[in-house]
């Protein structure tokens, strides 16, 4: 049972793509495979060089940079949205894989779940 | 998160069952009002449901200190008494509740609150709960609270 989780959601504008990658982790922890996918705004929690300390928040960076190691199958990144926020490969963390969502990315994964 | 592995199930779920996950919260969102309709209409057609799940702002149905004007659908009840009517197991996910201050007797014991408020037949646990429905096949459909 493999599952895709998107997270559509800016980081730090909300709790829901946090919680999001807690149940992506919370899969991996149980060996079920899991990848997530950023879309939208969502990009952004792809980052490098994040600083969430203005609003008294963690980054996100580092808990994306431990998803490998939790088992998350892949981070992969809406290539249209990075373009939208001028992200490229090098602005980008260096595990992330650029993919194109639709119905064919989807087709590979069993079940598939939003952040809130 | 680890110390308890999901029910493995030899054989996928019947056709028909399915696992709610509420993450949107009542009277900012539809969500639960939505999923409650949806879960009543799944039982009257013979259908199952093998356990809610409630999640993010979610778990704020599950509050046992919500009490809206009297002439208004009372939504933490009416949940309450649907999953106690028809016995289904309801969680709400531990790290969601106590960030949002649904608290049960021992999360207020150990973190020596004031109060508890988490509702029957609610229990609050680990997304382990969840990682069981979607490992054993079950449909889970989810209620965000844009719908």
């Amino acid at each position: 049972m493999t599952t895709l989780i998107i997270i559509d959601q800016a980081p730090y504008g909300s709790w829901e793509g946090r919680e999001a990658l807690d149940m992506a982790f919370s899969l991996a922890a149980f060996d079920q495979p899991v990848s997530l996918l950023f879309c939208g705004p969502g990009v952004n929690w792809l980052r490098k060089g994040q600083d969430a300390a203005g609003v008294q928040q963690k980054s996100v960076e580092k808990n994306l940079a431990a998803a490998p190691i939790f088992g998350v199958e892949a981070l992969l990144a809406d290539r249209a949205a990075c373009e939208q926020y001028g992200l490229d490969q090098n602005s980008l963390l260096d595990q992330v894989t650029l993919a194109d969502p639709g119905p064919e990315l989807t087709a590979r994964f069993d079940h598939v779940a939003f952040a809130g | 998160m680890k110390n308890r592995s999901p029910e493995q199930k030899e054989t996928p779920a019947p056709a028909g069952v399915f696992a709610l996950v509420i993450t949107g919260a009542p009277y900012s969102s539809q969500a639960p009002g939505t999923a409650l309709n949806f879960a009543r209409a799944a039982l009257a057609a013979n259908k199952r449901i093998e356990r809610v799940f409630l999640y993010g702002d979610g778990v704020h149905l599950a509050s046992g200190l919500s009490a809206p004007p009297a002439d208004e659908l009372n939504l933490s009840k009416a949940w309450s008494d649907f999953l106690m009517e028809n016995r289904i197991p309801a969680v709400a996910c531990i790290a969601s509740a106590l960030r949002r201050g649904l608290i049960n007797e021992s999360e207020m014991k150990r973190y020596e609150l004031p109060s508890s408020n988490l509702r029957t037949p609610y229990e609050i646990a680990g997304l382990g709960e969840w990682v069981d429905s979607v490992s054993s096949q079950t449909r889970v459909l989810y209620f965000h609270r844009g719908g």
